[in-house]
């Protein structure tokens, strides 16, 4: 009886933060490349302040490709360039948001990091010793943000209610920002098409 | 016992016809070509400091059998095909031992072209348009066998040559490698030309006309290994060849040796131990290599034997964007009813990043043919040139080779050189 009770109890003190929160479902269509992989979708800006997380994000070069090729990350991000080949490799970007860096070459196993300060910052990363390797990095500024598969298909959860705009990122592709309301409960669904 | 002896005396005869089939025919520098670029879909600068010049890691693919460093099948991109599954190895002698092929032709394709432009020649312009074509391939059998060919048509004071080298090569391990077809005593090897001219230690014959430049039939052994620390380390190559023709035309073998070691720099046969720095460049391999060679041979011209002797040096600098280095070639030649001849030949060159896409470089040459006499004098040379890689794989050269030696003073020539490759 006093465990019901309790449980009643903690559902009620829940029962208002998951209320407001929503769910964002849609589908990116591409048009003008081979599917619609590695697109991001995110919340342009969200009201509260965001910490970035404790862990480290990860990029790896192994076997001359950079992986993830696209990495979406919260402003003040800590990434660790990790070498997995039996090769010498060497990431830099040549975009100023990222100061231009470049972390040089180090033996595999070990890693190189940065710290993505700047919000909005698009950087692509290279490696000056295989130039066809590439990969990039968007820095957001709030957590709701997901990255697609080959189907398009995204879905961003626990969205506080309310009036946002909702954007797509691809490296070659472009699609028109929507204004969104997140309803209190429940889900809603964009779609955005994304073309050259 | 007699019956061993017979089946050892025939297995030593048929391998000895195998090795000189196989060496009858030969190939010219190893270069990297397109192929490979396709087969781990990378760029040519992976290998090039600008194609066909390798820089650090090229020359430790080609140490490593043609081979990525620690192991090909993680980097491969395309899929080889199996000839032979691994579980045949158990069953060997019982079978043929298993192997694969590239899963695509490895073919690629290398086009020249040159207009020149001599001053004080009859005809002062001409466009040698296409000066060559070569049909380049090569690859690995397996994890212990790789080959590189070519077939080869070139434009030669309007004749038409055709060549069609190749080799076949045993990788046991980077350490040791049995190279059989064509062979390079060259101590200049492609990977550091970057002109239209070739260097003059290469092209410098002998009496009866050979020289180290030309394509060498025969068996070579050779090897790579880091040195401490993974840096640098050595290189050796110990070979015996025909020394002129594909049918020898003298009953004498020549024998030829290199040796290099390499302080500093990526490790000759790659990894990423002790390589760290904070910036990179695919044209950057901070080292200096030092290394000796000789090349011992019987050449023979009208039934008249030369035999002749070659001893050289060479330094090899690369530090940052500039690269300095030079050789030197000593010949001594015995030709019966003549006094002997002694020769000096040497070189030194500097090349220059301006741009990754665009390298300064310069070369003074010095060959003295015959060092007891002062008539001819001595031949002196100066060759600028700059070289512009529009694409990964398209190069163009502009280069002057100046004469400052008297008697070759109105042999000036002025060339425009595109080079492309896929």
């Amino acid at each position: 009886m006093k465990a019901r009770s309790l449980f009643l109890v903690v559902l009620m003190l829940c029962y208002p933060l998951t209320s407001m929160a929503g769910t964002i479902k849609g589908k990116v269509t591409a048009k003008g490349a081979r599917d619609a992989s590695d697109v991001v979708v995110f919340i342009d800006e969200v009201a509260d302040g965001f910490k970035p997380p404790k862990e480290h994000a990860k990029m790896d070069q192994k076997n001359l490709t950079f992986i993830p090729h696209v990495l979406p990350i919260i402003q003040g991000t800590i990434v660790d360039y990790l070498n997995s080949d039996d090769v010498l490799h060497n990431v830099f970007t040549p975009d100023k948001c990222a100061e231009k860096f470049n972390l040089g070459t180090w033996p595999k196993g070990e890693t190189r990091s940065y710290t993505f300060k700047e919000r909005g910052c698009v950087s692509v990363m290279l490696c000056n010793v295989h130039p066809e390797m590439e990969a990039w990095i968007v820095v957001l500024q709030n957590p709701y943000f997901f990255k697609t598969d080959k189907d398009g298909v995204f879905t961003i959860e626990n969205v506080p209610a309310g009036k946002y705009t909702l954007r797509v990122w691809h490296k070659k592709l472009k699609g028109e920002p929507q204004e969104i309301e997140v309803p209190e409960t429940g889900d809603i669904t964009v779609d955005f098409v994304i073309k050259k | 016992m007699k019956k061993r002896i017979l089946v050892s005396a025939a297995a030593t005869f048929l391998v000895l016809v195998l090795v000189l089939a196989i060496s009858s025919i030969s190939v010219k520098d190893a270069q990297a070509i397109p192929a490979w670029a396709r087969k781990y879909q990378t760029s040519c600068s992976t290998c090039h400091y600008a194609f066909p010049m390798l820089n650090g890691f090229g020359k430790a693919f080609e140490n490593n059998g043609y081979r990525y460093p620690g192991g090909d099948e993680n980097y491969r991109k395309e899929e080889p095909t199996s000839l032979g599954s691994e579980s045949y190895k158990k069953v060997w002698p019982d079978a043929i031992w298993p192997a694969d092929i590239p899963g695509l032709p490895p073919l690629a394709i290398h086009a020249i072209g040159r207009i020149n432009y001599e001053p004080d020649a009859d005809v002062k312009s001409s466009f040698e348009l296409p000066h060559e074509l070569e049909i380049l391939y090569g690859g690995t059998i397996g994890e212990t066998v790789s080959f590189f060919g070519e077939v080869e048509i070139e434009n030669e004071d309007n004749e038409i040559e055709f060549a069609f080298p190749f080799f076949l090569q045993w990788d046991f391990n980077p350490r040791w490698h049995i190279r059989v077809g064509n062979v390079s005593p060259d101590p200049t090897p492609t990977h550091m030309r970057l002109t239209r001219n070739h260097y003059n230690v290469a092209s410098f014959r002998s009496r009866n006309r050979v020289r180290l430049r030309d394509e060498h039939s025969g068996i070579e052994f050779w090897g790579a290994g880091n040195g401490a620390g993974g840096r640098g380390g050595y290189r050796f190559q110990l070979g015996v060849v025909n020394g002129q023709g594909r049918n020898d035309v003298n009953s004498e073998k020549d024998i030829y040796g290199r040796v290099t070691y390499k302080i500093g720099g990526l490790g000759e046969i790659g990894g990423t131990e002790g390589q760290e720095s904070e910036t990179a460049e695919f044209y950057v391999d901070n080292n200096l290599r030092l290394g000796g060679f000789f090349y011992i041979g019987t050449a023979t011209q009208n039934d008249v034997d030369e035999d002749f002797q070659i001893f050289g040096g060479d330094v090899d600098f690369w530090w940052n964007r500039l690269i300095l280095n030079g050789a030197v070639l000593y010949m001594n030649s015995e030709l019966p009813g003549t006094p002997d001849r002694q020769s000096l030949v040497w070189y030194g060159q500097g090349n220059y990043v301006i741009y990754p896409w665009l390298i300064g470089l310069a070369r003074f040459e010095f060959t003295d043919s015959n060092l007891d006499i002062d008539v001819p004098e001595a031949q002196k040379s100066l060759i600028p040139g700059l070289t512009f890689v529009a694409r990964a794989n398209v190069r163009f050269t502009l280069e002057y080779f100046i004469p400052l030696d008297d008697p070759s003073k109105d042999a000036d020539l002025f060339v425009m050189q595109a080079q492309f490759g896929f």
